[in-house]
């Protein structure tokens, strides 16, 4: 024993001898010296513990948006919050969840696909708006103002709105403004022919394979993730089943470029006018557009030409909220007040722009024939002999962003003729079991129920679809012998839920465009040489948004603070490697207000003690 | 002069003994293992090697053909004398310093070699000590991180104050092992053997129990059950490999506690986001610039307990459900088990989903949805082997000597139907493992930050072409664990096999 007691004692000592000479920094030293390291996050999370309480808080969230939440949970943790995750696995489990009043703060995102800044605060944050919780008289009066303002004067007012909303009260903390990206096979299709556009969905028309004489034989494939669609009739749906569908489905007055200004090209017009008060609005119409139906599932010329009268009875439906069961879009066209078709000239020569110059010149810019007569029928408009159709909208106020909303799927011209004659149901009595309206996707399912009854004014017209695939047609009567014909005969649209086998589908050559590649596959769309990833920044932008009932954070700015400058934009740009960009508010994509949201941990740490000590 | 042996009894003479397999599987599988390293240390875009991975290669190689050579001459030894000769046993000694390059497959075998006698006892002491430094070693790793945890030294020196104790009892018992009647010092060596096993290492709490049976056997020649059973156990390296597995996770797991910064596998680190693997990230980091090494370490924690608690609920239930039935029989067996067939006719997957769906992930919520579903197999194995133990005869004379049903149900029959529940259980807890993960895999197990191996898989998926390491290294993991557990199970069906009795 008493060996062993040796030995012990020996190897004891050598032991002590061998710990004291290693020089390990522990996590309380490492943040003891916050210099030494350039972690400086958890030198944060230590000091917080100021009165030890954690504040409880519960952000909720879709899966889909998981890092994201990862992040703002970890950023919170670090700022002294204890963070309770509720993620619902698709969006109708997360709205239900949100419209219970089941969080303190939800993860949201919007889109403005109007590319037009009041579109981007009205229905979010207006009192009474579609999607908004807030009610807040002042943010309401800078909304208002800002929409009857020109671009140049409307900067300034929507600074002073981000200052209320984001840094004076705290509604909301932005994250980040997406950038879109899209993925398309460079060996078949033209790369230059597939435009990428800030809000406009893609352009089907403009796409061409690289092999021309594939046109007609071969089928360009893309892909979307929803089989079940909302509805085939512009005004009835605004979401991503049908976004690109109807927008390439129905001719508009008007089109966004790709950076999102106005145009007539390739559009119904040949030209637009404003007035000089901001409240009349002119077009003058292409008279080289028939709608095209489907026969035996092929596309034919109805020899129906789109005028005039289809573009009063689609806007006036557009702007109703009683025109159809389950309007979804009439708050985007609540500015309209009239639609009507001119047809007396003199009209055109009395309305001045607000440069002094007549309508009628305005109009008539570019034209190859003057305007020399007007009609209302549209049978006998012809641009060759001078004879046209020209469209006068007026405003309830002047709001020159209503020809934003123009350019939007929702205002698509229909045909007065079909949709009158399909939609004969009284809409106060509508019966959802018996009565079938314009557009509703059963009739263009496979199956019992096939009936494919659409008109459409667009370049490409719906044949039929099933839970794999939609099949798309020409149609034969748009704008024919321009360059805004369609080129290529027939167009496939694949239903792949998942973003993974959608690009494997892409890299495998069973897609020809991949839209909506995620940040993290930048890399692997890179590397394949077949591929070309085409990015630009859209109006997308993603932001917490507060309870406003019955929460602390309801009733707490300094709280809502806390959270704000908590929130570290710079940490999330790493983390997507640089693929997003900063944001303020909404309109952050639109409108360069020049303010900036920096993470201020001293600052939170204030708040979050001043929330304490009110409690 | 030649002795002409027959080819069959050349067979039965490398059969006999152990040292000859575990010497082949030794030098097979670092072979195999030095040319996974060589492979996973090739740089494509380079095209050259990383250095730590090619020495490291080198070393398995080096030792793998060491052993080769060793295994060679046991088979010389074997085939012309029929035993290993004392010089070829000596050999291992040298085999042992593979353990420094952290190969113990050749160091298990080695251990094996050098000792012609072998026993329970000796084995396990072993497998103590190896666990022991094969968690301190994992544990020094964090070393070359920016900083390492507060109780860091403290578990460290723990860690090293256990391995010298277990040094000694190795060398204690490769002493008096043998014998027939242990000293009365031994006593005292157990009880320090247990105290060690407070680091979560089982095999010293094993070999606590077992010496303290023995010297409770007071030398009786039959030896322990368990003892016979560890005996068997120990003969087979694949299952013996896949203890050590086990109860080196399980150890790090409970060391992790001092050893491992939490907030390293759970903070977001912007500036180290998807690292390679380094010195300071010895498997990279994450899309969140978390450590993937500690992630996986803390994993093994929720794996262990939810794969363990998901087995040993059902195994309770099921066979508690199983032996009323078989042992009652009649209405009470009709009665149990058709409820339990409807349970049964529903998938357990399924009906896991079902549940986490209805009350919400959380780690309670999977523990109870995957036990629930396979409580109806326990049952019916249990109900089983109760209704063939209880015509035995011993059950016969239990109840002619009028002992209660509870006394015989309790006494004879349950510990006796036993065998097959363990063995069952220890391959299904694999099962466990995989569907805790692939329901974290789905969003529907633990919340996403919370390192478990699947979650860690699920993010990594998405880097699987980019950067394969975030996804390679839970996978192996989880596959290296499930198999752990087969491994263990086949073993443990061999070992308490009633006809070997």
């Amino acid at each position: 024993m008493n060996k062993k007691g040796k030995f012990a004692a020996l190897l004891l000592i050598s032991l002590t001898m061998v710990l004291s000479g290693c020089k390990v920094t522990t996590k309380n030293e490492a943040a003891e010296a916050p210099a030494n390291t350039s972690n400086t996050a958890n030198t944060q999370q230590t000091e917080t513990a100021d009165d030890g309480s954690l504040v409880d808080i519960e952000l909720l969230g879709m899966s889909s948006g998981e890092a994201d939440l990862n992040i703002i949970r970890d950023q919170l943790t670090k700022n002294g919050f204890n963070v309770k995750l509720n993620i619902q696995a698709d969006y109708g489990s997360f709205k239900s969840q949100q419209d219970a009043g089941n969080f303190d703060i939800a993860l949201s995102s919007w889109t403005t696909v109007t590319g037009n800044p009041d579109y981007a605060v009205r229905s979010l944050f207006k009192t009474g708006g579609d999607y908004s919780i807030l009610a807040d008289s002042e943010i309401d009066k800078l909304i208002d103002t800002a929409s009857t303002q020109t671009p140049e004067q409307y900067v300034d007012t929507y600074k002073q709105f981000e200052q209320q909303l984001v840094f004076d009260k705290a509604y909301i903390v932005p994250l980040y403004n997406s950038l879109k990206a899209q993925a398309l096979n460079q060996d078949v299709l033209k790369q230059e022919s597939v435009r990428l556009s800030k809000s406009r969905s893609l352009v089907w028309e403009d796409i061409d394979f690289k092999d021309e004489s594939k046109r007609a034989t071969d089928s360009l494939v893309l892909q979307s993730t929803m089989p079940t669609l909302t509805s085939l009739d512009p005004i009835k749906g605004n979401d991503g089943s049908i976004n690109m569908i109807n927008t390439n489905m129905y001719v508009r007055l008007l089109n966004l470029t790709d950076d999102d200004k106005l145009t007539a090209d390739g559009s119904l017009s040949y030209n637009f006018a404003i007035d000089g008060s901001n409240s009349e609005y002119y077009f003058v119409l292409r008279d080289d557009i028939n709608f095209a139906q489907i026969k035996d599932k092929k596309a034919v010329d109805t020899r129906q030409r789109v005028g005039a009268e289809d573009v009063i009875f689609s806007l006036n439906r557009a702007k109703d909220k009683n025109s159809v069961p389950d309007h979804r879009t009439f708050t985007l066209h609540e500015h309209i007040k009239t639609v009507e078709a001119v047809t007396d000239l003199a009209a055109l020569e009395s309305a001045k722009l607000a440069s002094g110059e007549t309508v009628k010149t305005a109009l008539e810019a570019g034209l190859e024939n003057k305007i020399t007569g007007l009609t209302a029928d549209k049978t006998k408009a012809d641009h060759k002999s001078g004879n046209y159709q020209v469209i006068k909208l007026t405003t309830t106020e002047p709001f020159p962003q209503v020809l934003n909303y123009l350019a939007h799927q929702s205002a698509g011209i229909v045909s007065k003729k079909q949709v009158e004659s399909i939609n004969t149901y009284d809409v106060a009595k509508f019966d959802v079991n018996k009565d079938i309206p314009y557009g509703d996707q059963n009739t263009v399912t496979e199956g019992a129920q096939y009936n494919n009854t659409l008109f459409a004014s667009g370049p490409y017209i719906l044949s039929y679809k099933n839970d794999y695939e939609a099949i798309f047609y020409k149609n034969p009567g748009y704008l024919k012998g321009t360059d805004h014909e369609p080129k290529i005969e027939n167009i496939k649209i694949r239903f792949i839920k998942d973003a993974d086998s959608a690009l494997a589908a892409l890299r495998s050559g069973e897609i020809h465009v991949y839209y909506g590649v995620t940040e993290t596959k930048f890399d692997v769309v890179k590397g394949d040489s077949k591929l070309s990833l085409q990015t630009m920044p859209s109006n997308g932008v993603s932001y917490l948004l507060f309870n406003t009932k019955n929460r602390p954070v309801a009733e707490s700015a300094d709280l809502r603070k806390a959270v704000l400058y908590s929130i570290n934009q710079d940490e999330i740009l790493a983390y997507y490697n640089g693929n997003k960009i900063k944001a303020v508010s909404t309109v952050s994509p639109l409108v360069q207000t020049g303010l900036e949201l920096k993470s201020d941990p001293a600052k939170a740490k204030e708040f979050l003690a001043a929330y304490k000590a009110a409690k | 002069m030649k002795p002409i042996i027959t080819d069959q009894q050349r067979q039965f003479r490398l059969k006999s003994a152990p040292e000859y397999s575990q010497a082949s599987f030794a030098w097979i599988v670092s072979i195999a293992l030095s040319l996974l390293l060589l492979l996973g240390g090739y740089r494509s875009e380079t095209g050259d090697f990383s250095p730590v991975l090619l020495t490291l290669s080198g070393a398995y190689l080096v030792f793998a053909l060491l052993q080769l050579a060793v295994w060679a001459r046991i088979r010389l030894d074997l085939i012309r004398d029929g035993s290993i000769r004392g010089g070829t046993r000596v050999l291992g000694y040298g085999l042992m310093l593979s353990l420094l390059s952290g190969n113990v497959f050749i160091a298990t075998a080695a251990f094996q070699l050098v000792r012609a006698k072998k026993n329970a006892a000796y084995t396990l002491a072993v497998y103590t000590l190896l666990t022991t430094l094969l968690v301190f070693a994992v544990s020094a790793l964090n070393l070359y991180k920016p900083y390492v945890a507060n109780s860091f030294l403290t578990g460290m020196a723990l860690l090293l104050v256990a391995a010298v104790i277990q040094l000694g009892a190795l060398l204690f018992l490769a002493k008096v092992a043998d014998r027939s009647v242990l000293p009365r010092s031994t006593a005292i060596i157990a009880v320090i053997l247990i105290l060690t096993a407070l680091t979560g290492n089982v095999f010293a709490l094993l070999l606590g129990l077992l010496l303290i049976a023995r010297l409770r056997d007071g030398g009786g020649s039959a030896g322990s059950k368990t003892g016979q059973v560890i005996d068997r156990l120990s003969r087979s390296s694949t299952s013996m490999l896949g203890l050590l597995f086990i109860l080196f996770l399980f150890a790090l797991s409970v060391t992790s506690y001092w050893t491992f910064d939490y907030s390293l596998a759970i903070e977001n680190n912007y500036s180290a986001i998807l690292q390679p693997p380094s010195l300071a990230y010895p498997l990279g980091t994450d899309n969140f610039g978390r450590d993937l090494f500690s992630r996986i370490v803390f994993g093994a924690r929720i794996s262990l307990i939810v794969g363990l608690l998901s087995t040993i609920i059902p195994v309770v239930i099921g066979g508690l459900l199983g032996a009323l039935s078989g042992y009652y029989g009649r209405h009470t067996d009709n009665i149990i088990m058709r409820a339990l067939d409807i349970l049964y006719a529903i998938p357990g997957i399924l009906l896991a989903i079902a549940i986490i769906a209805a009350f919400g992930a959380s780690t309670v919520n999977l523990v109870i949805a995957l036990s629930v579903g396979a409580i109806p197999t326990y049952a019916r194995t249990m109900r089983a082997n109760v209704m063939l133990v209880s015509t035995l005869e011993y059950v016969q004379a239990a109840r002619a000597i009028g002992s209660s049903d509870w006394v015989i149900l309790t006494k004879h029959v349950v510990p006796n139907s036993l065998a097959p529940m363990i063995v069952k259980s220890s391959l299904t807890i694999g099962t466990a493992v995989i569907s805790t993960s692939s329901l974290s895999y789905l969003g529907l197990g633990v919340e996403p930050h919370i390192p478990e191996w699947g979650n860690i898989l699920k993010l990594g998926s998405a880097y699987l072409e980019t950067h394969a390491y975030t996804a390679i290294y839970p996978g192996i993991a989880i596959i290296a664990l499930v198999l752990a557990f087969n491994f263990l199970g086949d073993g443990l069906r061999d070992a308490m096999d009633p006809k070997l009795d």
